[in-house]
């Protein structure tokens, strides 16, 4: 059997051409906090310097065998650039993700710069995609990922003024989502240029536990078949919370892969599905890999691979504080049971 | 004031919050105030009931989360006109909750609406706001002597924040009841963490607020 790099694995996955076995990566943040105490610094420092956003990433997939990186990990990049300022709790001693503090309160107030990727901290995210690229050197899969329209919305209005304007103010929240597509596009298209290998759109704030299938279908779906269809590299269409009766249209928007978390029931996904199309999810990163037994690992590894999923993805960020042999399990759980074909990917014989 | 009138005035009051109808919801809850009723027994067998409505049409698919958060702005439409009217007799001094998500948490939605259920049960409120640093709960709490600490969170990335108001909360009052809210909690993490109650099922805050509101309703019947 002719084994692949990790790249080639990642890559052959989303063509789906056959792979020597299935690869353990993510289209969400995979930092871990034994990476960040490698380094020496604090989880609040990662988000702010080019060089500890790289290294972090590098060092995270060293030390598990993960076949890709994928940065940024926080989701203020775009809202700060956009002047939306960020919260970056440095003096709290505890694992916090930066946020928006200051979301526009109307949407009169909405004021997109043309120039917003040279603001804030695009241009740092940028470098350390740049750092990554020269020193993985083409060995592991590079992972770019942008919040979905709908989510990015919710980063930077009011959540109550969005969801509530779904119904009351239907005319402006579809103007707004509009303008939210084309900032996602150019997002991507923009990582795309410096040579992200694949992107995942994350369009969490749509699952059904928040709108209805039918809003999913008039105002989320055409959005997102407009940013696939405006991205050339390898796609991913993430939505985590209920999925199971949206899945079919999630498929309809056109990526290469769809990806969901534990909420969705996965064997019934495929049937609808079929066999043909990239499906990936579907474990709790928390449960799994936080706060569960070592030993509880390997069964929901095993059980996401018996039930359809061309690749475990972690339904979520990895929450950084891992515990070490969990993620060691789970890396171990992936490659044991990832080497039979799965339903839309093939492998080397 | 006849019984018709009565059940008519509590019916629609139901209805307005149904349907998102703000306008509707005062209007009626004025009326409620003009023929005498009381204001409490308005919220409570009118509005309330209409939520809890709200709350089952969600389970069925029907209503998502912007229809909640319709519903609840025609709720506290209805229940500013109506608050002013209630009569100190006629509701039981439910005690003080001290509310907040967890700093590192900007998702008040939730939060938001469970603060107008424990509003609508009879609690005095102590709104700390959204992405409230830990310490701020157990001062306001030890400021207030509330009863209870309800902490929402909606990302797993900052519901570890509660545990530590847990402890600090412990340590300084154990008897201050604890109740957590969002959708990453869960009732392992609630017991391994201490805390006393915790919003059924992971679904989404709002959902779960309006779940509350039969308990607080349990609660108001109880002698």
């Amino acid at each position: 059997m002719s084994e692949l790099t990790p790249r080639q694995r990642v890559m052959n996955l989303f063509r789906r051409e056959p792979v020597d076995t299935m690869p353990c990566f993510s289209g969400m943040g995979m930092v871990t906090i034994q990476a960040i105490n490698e380094m020496g610094i604090r989880f609040a420092q990662v988000h702010t310097s080019a060089e500890n956003l790289a290294r972090s990433a590098k060092i995270t997939a060293e030390l598990f065998g993960f076949d890709a990186v994928i940065i940024p990990y926080d989701m203020c990049a775009v809202p700060e650039a956009l002047g939306r300022g960020i919260s970056l709790y440095e003096n709290s001693e505890d694992i916090l993700y930066p946020t928006v503090p200051s979301k526009w309160q109307s949407f009169d107030e909405i004021e997109i710069p043309d120039d917003f990727l040279s603001r804030g901290r695009m241009p740092l995210v940028d470098e350390a995609f740049e750092i990554l690229k020269s020193e993985i050197d083409g060995n592991l899969a590079l992972g770019g990922w942008v919040l979905g329209p709908f989510t990015m919305a919710g980063q930077l209005i009011e959540l109550d003024l969005l969801l509530k304007g779904v119904r009351k103010d239907k005319e402006r929240v579809d103007a707004f989502l509009s303008q939210m597509t084309d900032l996602v596009i150019k997002v991507a298209q923009h990582y795309q240029s410096i040579g992200v290998d694949f992107m995942n759109i994350r369009e969490m704030g749509t699952g059904s536990d928040l709108l209805s299938p039918k809003v999913w279908k008039t105002l989320i779906q055409p959005n997102l078949e407009k940013i696939f269809a405006a991205i050339q590299i390898p796609t991913v269409n993430h939505i985590c919370g209920s999925t199971d009766l949206i899945i079919e249209m999630m498929n309809e928007c056109g990526a290469d892969a769809l990806s969901v978390d534990q909420k969705n029931n996965v064997i019934e996904s495929r049937k609808k599905l079929g066999d043909d199309v990239l499906l990936f999810g579907n474990f709790d990163p928390y449960g799994t890999l936080v706060t569960g037994d070592v030993s509880e690992v390997e069964p929901v590894i095993k059980k996401c691979i018996d039930d359809g999923i061309d690749a475990v993805w972690p339904g979520c960020d990895l929450w950084p504080d891992v515990k070490k042999e969990n993620v060691e399990a789970y890396v171990q759980a992936v490659r044991k049971y990832g080497k039979e074909a799965s339903p839309a990917v093939g492998r080397i014989s | 004031m006849g019984a018709d009138t009565k059940e008519e005035i509590l019916k629609n009051l139901a209805e307005c919050v149904v349907e998102f109808d703000e306008d509707g919801a005062r209007e009626w809850a004025q009326k409620a105030v003009d023929e005498g009723m009381d204001a409490f027994e308005a919220i409570m067998d009118g509005l309330a009931v209409g939520m809890e409505k709200v709350g089952e049409l969600y389970d069925q698919h029907e209503y998502f989360v912007p229809e909640l958060l319709m519903s609840g702005d025609a709720l506290y439409a209805g229940l500013e006109v109506l608050k002013p009217h209630i009569k100190k007799e006629s509701v039981k001094n439910m005690g003080q909750v001290v509310i907040g998500t967890v700093q590192g948490d900007v998702h008040d939605i939730g939060k938001n609406i469970i603060k107008l259920m424990f509003e609508v049960g009879g609690f005095e409120v102590h709104d700390l706001g959204r992405d409230v640093p830990l310490e701020k709960f157990v001062e306001e709490q030890l400021r207030t002597d509330s009863e209870i600490v309800a902490m929402s969170a909606m990302m797993t990335t900052t519901m570890v924040g509660m545990k530590k108001v847990i402890e600090m909360i412990k340590e300084k009052n154990p008897n201050v009841a604890i109740m957590l809210g969002g959708a990453p909690v869960t009732q392992d993490v609630a017991d391994l963490w201490g805390a006393d109650g915790y919003a059924e099922k992971a679904g989404n805050a709002v959902q779960e607020a309006i779940k509350m509101i039969s308990q607080l309703r349990k609660l108001q019947e109880k002698d």
